[in-house]
């Protein structure tokens, strides 16, 4: 092989081994955010507020490394629409970090809550979104469109789980405005939720856009 | 661009050395006022192609050829006399190689060949010719020195002129550019996106960023054959053969 693809291919895999970090650590973060909203735990939410500029930083850095890997080699075909799909890919990671953000937040002002079924079904969006995260970074460092179709399928398990959450909410109509605002916020949390399970979803397209060039709408 | 009848047919070209295929069952259309790009690894075939068009291989002797090419629907290799069909098919080599004349007889020489006598015309001709390739400005004061003083980017776009100057339709350029600076390059470059309004191009290419910028269309050839062909843009974002991924993503070649 040419020495400048050797080049190329070495600076690619820094890229995706930059991209595995950043992807872990943000998984871990969601983890981490909603152990602390389940067990009502501030220490480990200020944890995930505080680990979110180098979620940010990181973004930055990866983003640097492809624009110069286009400067200067100009690649072309799927080597071009990796590198598209990468940039994007950085985009809805650090979203998700900020997802972390506001559940770590949740779990601070929830601390005091009662609400063991609605923190449980909280939960199993939560586990099913980390899931989803760790499965597409896999499916884009592999680049396994099938496996990214597979795993967009589940995003329909979180729609559904916070459908059932809004419903219950107002199972009861509130009483007082404390018990209001406390329903307003876990249809917050539980939206945010939801867009992450959307943001792994929009990832996984652009594994399918990245192998097979094709834009193509998964879970619509 | 038009695409409704072709400039060029070519179908299941085959091609011999002597013993020795060089050419593998090509068929391709050339669209009319486009650039069209052949792009591979040296040896695949490409200038040997390009020489099809204007029935430059019979120079070499042991050629045979199989299958046909149509211009403008009709057979290059029976319905043209040779000299007729390199006048509307011009071409343009890698090294530029004006006539040891002065730049004015360098573009004279083509018209008078072909029976243009008069002075004022062969002056409308010459001024023309060279400001159509953006040489005028740099080159009206010294329309009498000698071709060999001019720059070599002057030098290739001067005879670029030259092809011009007998009104030809089409334009081969096998490597036009790859002797040249890159001032030299763009110079030419930008030549072709406007000489395209006028004249179908094709042009032999090494440089991959060359072809997507200049071609409305790319072939890719390897070993002979030609193993994909498409709107540039489409062959190199989404390649349909995993062949000519590899050669424009630079794993081989």
């Amino acid at each position: 092989m040419p020495v400048s693809r050797l080049h190329f291919e070495e600076e690619l895999n820094r890229i995706h081994h930059d991209v595995l970090v950043m992807g872990t650590r943000v998984r871990e973060d969601l983890e981490k955010a909603v152990t602390a909203l389940r067990e009502r735990d501030e220490t480990l939410a200020q944890a995930v507020k505080a680990d979110d500029p180098v979620i940010n930083a990181m973004q930055t850095k990866i983003e640097d490394q492809v624009a110069i890997l286009i400067a200067t080699h100009q690649p072309v075909a799927r080597d071009l629409r990796e590198l598209v799909a990468t940039i994007k890919l950085l985009d809805h990671l650090e979203r998700i970090g900020d997802y972390s953000v506001h559940l770590a937040k949740a779990a601070i002002k929830f601390k005091d809550s009662k609400r063991i079924r609605q923190f449980e079904i909280l939960g199993k969006m939560a586990d099913i979104g980390c899931i989803m995260l760790s499965d597409v970074v896999v499916a884009f460092l592999n680049y396994d469109p099938e496996a990214a179709r597979t795993c967009a399928l589940r995003d329909t398990e979180i729609d559904a789980l916070h459908k059932e959450l809004v419903k219950g909410a107002f199972g009861n109509t509130p009483r007082t405005e404390e018990e209001f605002t406390e329903i307003t916020r876990l249809i917050r949390v539980s939206a945010f939720l939801e867009r992450l399970g959307d943001h792994v979803t929009n990832i996984c397209e652009l594994v399918v856009y990245m192998v097979e060039g094709l834009h193509e709408e998964l879970n619509a | 661009m038009s695409t409704s009848t072709p400039k060029f047919s070519v179908s299941n070209l085959d091609l011999f050395y002597g013993q020795c295929q060089a050419l593998f069952g090509i068929s391709m259309d050339i669209d009319p006022n486009s650039v069209t790009a052949l792009i591979g690894p040296s040896g695949c075939g490409k200038s040997t192609f390009l020489r099809v068009f204007n029935r430059m291989n019979d120079l070499i002797d042991g050629v045979k050829i199989t299958g046909s090419v149509c211009y403008d629907g009709m057979d290059v290799y029976s319905d043209f006399d040779p000299i007729d069909l390199r006048q509307k098919i011009g071409m343009v080599f890698q090294k530029p190689n004006p006539f040891p004349m002065s730049v004015r007889d360098n573009i004279a020489y083509g018209p008078r060949v072909h029976g243009t006598t008069g002075k004022k015309e062969l002056e409308e001709i010459v001024e023309t010719c060279i400001r159509k390739v953006g040489l005028w400005d740099e080159v009206k004061d010294r329309l009498n020195k000698s071709a060999l003083s001019l720059s070599g980017g002057q030098q290739q776009r001067l005879c670029i002129a030259r092809s011009l100057a007998v009104a030809p339709d089409v334009l081969l350029m096998d490597e036009p550019t790859s002797a040249l600076d890159p001032i030299s390059t763009g110079k030419i470059e930008d030549l072709l996106q406007e000489l395209k309004k006028s004249y179908t191009i094709i042009i032999v290419t090494h440089n991959m960023q060359q072809a997507g910028r200049v071609s409305d269309k790319t072939a890719f050839f390897l070993n002979g054959v030609m193993v994909e062909m498409g709107e540039t843009r489409q062959i190199f974002f989404t390649p349909t053969d995993k062949r000519t991924e590899n050669y424009i993503s630079g794993r081989f070649g």
